[in-house]
This record gives C-alpha cells, sequence and structure tokens, in this order.
C-alpha cells in the first residue's frame, strides 16, 4: 500500500497528514493513498464506487468542453438535483385532491425555503428536458451514435421518452389550472391511440377524467415508478458508454 | 473518402488503434475536477434563477372552468400544434410515435462508423443542416399560414375595393385552407341514368362533398342491396367485436383533408428534400440523408413549440404574443 507516501513539508504537516489520513479509521474508508500520484489518482476513481463510472484514464479531446459541452452530465446532475429536491417537496405534499393544491400554496408560504425547493424542482425538470434535447443534438451532431454505439442511442432515445413521461407526470401534482388542463390535452391525445385510445386512457387516468385516481397513478408514477425505470436505463447507459470504448471520438 | 473509409474498418468493426500515453489525461484530477466545476456553476445558477423567478401557481383545479385556450406542457405543445391541422390520432399519436422511431433507428440505418466523434463530420453536414433548417422552417411557418387561412380575409379585402361584392370562388376553396377541401369546396361529376351508385335519389351527378361522405367500407354490413346486408356479429367476442369495422363508413372528404393530405405531407416533404439535396450534389450517404431528416425533425418540432406556446391566443387562433390571453 501507500503508506510511505507523504507530501515533502515541514515536519508538523507530515505529522497531521500521518495522523488524519493514515489512521485506521481513514483507511478502512478510502483504500487508497492521497491522490497525488498518478497510481493513486488512478486509485481513487477505481476504488470509488461513484466515481468508478469513469474509466481512470482518457483520451486528451474528450475534456474539451466544445466537445460533449458536458450535456449528458448535466442531465445526470439534473436527475440527481430533481431527486433531492423532489424528495424534500414530497415532506409536505399529500396527492389527494384535497390537499394537494393548499400544500403546493402552503410550501410557497408557509414553510422555510419551501419556494426554493419548488422552484429549483420546476426550473430544473425543464432544464432536464432541454438538456436532454441537447444532448441528444450532440450525440447526433457528433456522429456519436454511429457503431459501435447504436444500442447505447436506442437507449438515449428510451431515456428521452421516459424524462418527458418524468416531467409531464410531475406536470398535474400542483392541482391547479394550469396542471388539469395541460394534462386533460395530453390524455385526449392518449385517447386517440387507434384501436385501444379508450382503455389506454382509462388505464392512465383511473377514471374517465382528469380527478383523484389520476392524481394518484400520476403521484405514484412521478415519485417512484419512472425514476426507479429511469435510474435502470441510465444505468445500462453510463455501462454501455464504458463497454463500447468511451466517448466516440475519430477512429 | 467516405466510402474507401467504410470499405477498409467494415461495417463492424469496433476496433481502434491503442492510443498514445502522451494523449492521455488521468481522470482525476482533469475530468472529475470540470465535472465538479460544472455542477457548482449549474447549482449556483440554478438558485439564483429560483430566487429570482417563482413557479407558476393558478387557481385549484377545476374541470368546470376551462381556460382558453387550454395548453399542454411546452414539450407537448408542437403536437397540440399538429392536432389543429389533422386528425387527432395522426397528429398526437402516430405522427410523434414515428419520429420516435425514426429517431431510434437512426443508427441501424446509417452503419458506417466513419467520422464519429467530430462535429459535422462529412463534408457537406454543414451545408445540408442549414439548408435542412431553412426548407423545415419556411415549409412548417408557410403551412401554418396556410392553414390559418388570413390571406383569405387579405385577398378579399384589397379586391373588395375594386369589386365590392366579390368572394373567394367556391373552386378556388382548397388555396384558403385545407379543411376548406371538406367544406367550402363544391363541384359535381355527371353519372349516366343508368348507374345507381348509392341509397338516394339520382339526380344526375355525383356532387362534392355531401355524396362522398358515406362510401360504405369492404365488409360493411349495413349498405348496398339487400343481399349485401347483414346483423352485427354478435357472435363474436367483445374484443372482436371492437377490432371489425361492421358499419365502417368512409367520409372521404374528412379523409382526405385530416389523413391523406397530412401523411403526404410529412412524408413527400422530407423526400423533397433529400431529393433536392441530392440533385444539388450534397448528400452522398446515409449519414448526410439522416443529418438532413434530423435536422428538419429538430426545427420542425422547434417551431410547431414556438408558434404553439408563444402565437395561439383563444380558440387556439394565431395571434401575436401578446395577444395571447393571460391565464390565472
Amino acid at each position: 500500500m501507500s503508506v510511505s507516501e507523504q507530501p515533502r513539508g515541514p515536519k508538523l504537516t507530515a505529522w497531521l497528514y500521518q495522523k488524519l489520513f493514515h489512521n485506521y479509521v481513514w483507511r478502512s474508508i478510502f483504500r487508497s493513498g492521497y491522490p497525488n500520484t498518478p497510481r493513486n489518482q488512478m486509485l481513487a476513481i477505481a476504488t470509488n464506487v461513484f466515481l468508478h463510472l469513469h474509466p481512470t484514464r482518457l483520451h486528451k479531446t474528450h475534456v474539451k468542453i466544445t466537445h460533449t459541452y458536458c450535456l449528458g452530465g448535466l442531465t445526470f446532475f439534473f436527475f440527481l438535483s430533481l431527486t433531492v429536491t423532489g424528495v424534500m417537496l414530497m415532506f409536505y405534499y399529500v396527492p389527494s385532491p384535497e390537499r394537494a393544491f393548499s400544500d403546493v400554496a402552503a410550501l410557497e408560504t408557509n414553510i422555510r425555503f419551501g419556494m426554493l425547493m419548488r422552484n429549483l424542482h420546476r426550473w430544473m425538470a425543464h432544464g432536464m428536458v432541454i438538456s436532454v434535447f441537447l444532448h441528444m443534438m450532440r450525440v447526433f451532431y457528433t456522429g456519436s451514435y454511429k457503431p459501435p454505439r447504436e444500442f447505447n442511442w436506442l437507449v438515449g432515445v428510451i431515456l428521452l421518452t421516459l424524462t418527458l413521461a418524468l416531467s409531464f407526470t410531475g406536470y398535474l401534482l400542483p392541482w391547479d389550472q394550469l396542471s388539469i388542463w395541460a394534462v386533460t390535452v395530453g390524455m385526449n391525445m392518449a385517447g386517440t391511440v387507434p384501436l385501444m385510445g379508450q382503455q389506454t386512457q382509462f388505464i392512465l387516468l383511473g377514471g374517465f377524467e382528469v380527478g383523484d385516481d389520476a392524481l394518484i397513478r400520476f403521484y405514484t408514477l412521478h415519485v417512484i415508478g419512472l425514476p426507479l425505470l429511469a435510474a435502470i436505463f441510465m444505468a445500462v447507459h453510463f455501462w454501455r458508454i464504458r463497454r463500447d470504448g468511451g466517448l466516440a471520438r475519430p477512429l | 473518402m467516405a466510402v474507401d473509409a467504410k470499405a477498409v474498418t467494415g461495417t463492424s468493426s469496433s476496433l481502434r488503434p491503442r492510443r498514445e500515453r502522451e494523449q492521455e489525461l488521468l481522470v482525476w484530477p482533469d475530468l472529475v475536477f470540470i465535472e465538479f466545476i460544472a455542477a457548482v456553476v449549474f447549482t449556483l445558477a440554478f438558485v439564483i434563477l429560483s430566487t429570482v423567478i417563482d413557479a407558476p401557481l393558478l387557481n385549484e383545479a377545476n374541470l368546470d372552468i376551462t381556460p382558453n385556450p387550454s395548453k399542454a406542457a411546452w414539450y407537448l405543445v408542437s403536437l397540440q400544434e399538429l392536432l389543429l391541422h389533422m386528425h387527432p390520432a395522426l397528429g398526437g399519436v402516430i405522427a410523434p410515435t414515428f419520429a420516435l422511431i425514426i429517431l431510434a433507428v437512426i443508427p441501424y440505418a446509417d452503419r458506417s462508423n466513419d467520422g464519429q466523434g467530430i462535429w459535422f463530420g462529412t463534408p457537406n453536414a454543414v451545408k445540408i443542416t442549414l439548408f435542412s433548417a431553412a426548407f423545415a422552417s419556411i415549409f412548417t411557418v408557410g403551412m401554418i399560414l396556410y392553414d390559418q387561412g388570413r390571406h383569405v380575409n387579405v385577398v378579399t379585402n384589397i379586391v373588395q375595393h375594386a369589386d365590392k361584392d366579390w368572394q373567394w370562388p367556391g373552386y378556388l376553396a382548397p388555396f384558403q385552407n385545407v379543411r376548406a377541401i371538406q367544406t367550402g369546396w363544391t363541384w359535381s361529376v355527371p353519372v349516366p341514368e343508368a348507374a345507381q351508385l348509392g341509397p338516394g335519389e339520382h339526380d344526375g351527378a355525383l356532387h362534392w362533398p355531401e355524396d362522398f361522405d358515406h362510401i360504405p367500407m369492404p365488409f360493411n354490413g349495413t349498405s348496398g342491396p339487400d343481399w349485401m346486408r347483414w346483423g352485427p356479429p354478435d357472435f363474436l367476442p367483445g374484443w372482436l367485436q371492437a377490432l371489425y369495422w361492421y358499419d365502417l363508413n368512409l367520409n372521404l372528404p374528412a379523409f382526405i383533408v385530416e389523413n391523406f393530405i397530412p401523411v403526404v405531407v410529412m412524408v413527400g416533404l422530407p423526400a423533397l428534400l433529400i431529393v433536392t439535396m441530392r440533385k444539388m450534389g450534397w448528400v452522398h450517404t446515409v449519414r448526410d440523408g439522416s443529418i438532413a431528416i434530423f435536422t428538419g425533425m429538430m426545427v420542425v418540432y422547434f417551431i410547431l413549440t414556438i408558434i404553439g406556446a408563444g402565437f395561439r391566443g383563444a380558440g387556439q387562433d394565431l395571434v401575436l404574443p401578446w395577444d395571447v390571453p393571460h391565464i390565472d
């Protein structure tokens, strides 16, 4: 192991470093030493569950901002932030027609930082839809869907649909005139599905119009069903980036 | 060039030469720090945005009060805009489903791995993108303006300065908007006395549209002479009854207006775009073609979103953005 690696400097810092980062507890959490050598820098990525989605090394063109504009990562960032703000909103929100609207209204007036959380959740949701579209355009115009990444593009299209579905189901939850009529418009579209339109609409709404059954269905899909599905496809998406040889670059 | 590279690498090749060590960077710190900074910048930006602009919250939901206009979420108003111009199933479900399928199969059609990882990797890619964007914008905006039919008022006003009684002639109705083909257009073809085409009175001619809106489809049991009629298929299970078009009659004018013309336009214009650019010598490979189609789809989506969100007022009328009613 890397016990022998120590920063140069006065004895006090060396001692402090030794005590802080080479004690038994610290080393039980972080197996690798301080990332100041190439070996430890690679270990920092490879031995960390969150960072190990990355390769340990990458081609230098891939860190150019103009190559990707960070759009895929940004989408993931929005997803994580939406999870955090969404969990906070869930503390105060009851998905029933009697309470939904007043809970959201109370969130804006009675709860400290409630308005901020709701605003963040809404604007980041819009941000995620936009960044998904931009990410798709980046991947397309750089030809990054080409072999061997065909399947990952397909997973991306599924994730695009899931993002729109997540946003659409969340749209109903404030239970105001904007949400209920936007969802009514959308559900009328679903009702025109050839051969099984009425059935599709009925399954999604749990009834013939947007009511309390629709609210609980949209809520369940929004807070657990679709996020889980999206997380699964994201796992596949990220895994396949690595398996297919990282970011696309000229052959 | 593109063809040569494809021949050498093959279509399924995912092999690449081993990269040189000096071209490599370590993910820690070079990439992880960029990601960290991006996360911090966007967190800060959205916190600032959220303190400045509040999310909308209108009055409590009430299905008895319909706002006018009622609009879908912004990423769906493009579909809502399509509904104004075609059959709801076509505009709201079939067309977007096909769009998603086309999107998903792009890499299975464009199988060369030539030019990957470069912005606009083919020689004409930028030209194709710009041309397709312009083509899609002009036709989308043009068709929406045509279907809105404002030009009818303009022309009528101008001509009425000269001739007070002038009206848009009936035989030119298709130039008003698409729907006028069904509602405002009248013509007839003479039919000989011997031919009896329907159950009604024979008046010597077939008139558009009223003689064309009830054409029995094959296996329809409710029209024609007695031997061609039969009872409803009660013996079938319910779901088969729903599938069997027992009393289906074709409303030909409505079908042409709501389905046929939109499909011809949605298939024909992309085809025209590709053919035009092939003739101009810009499109050589599947990649070039897919750039054109993808760009067209994105631009149409964008323009329909802008028009649906910003230019549709009460009754989904085409108005200027500041005339769109404020809903609360």
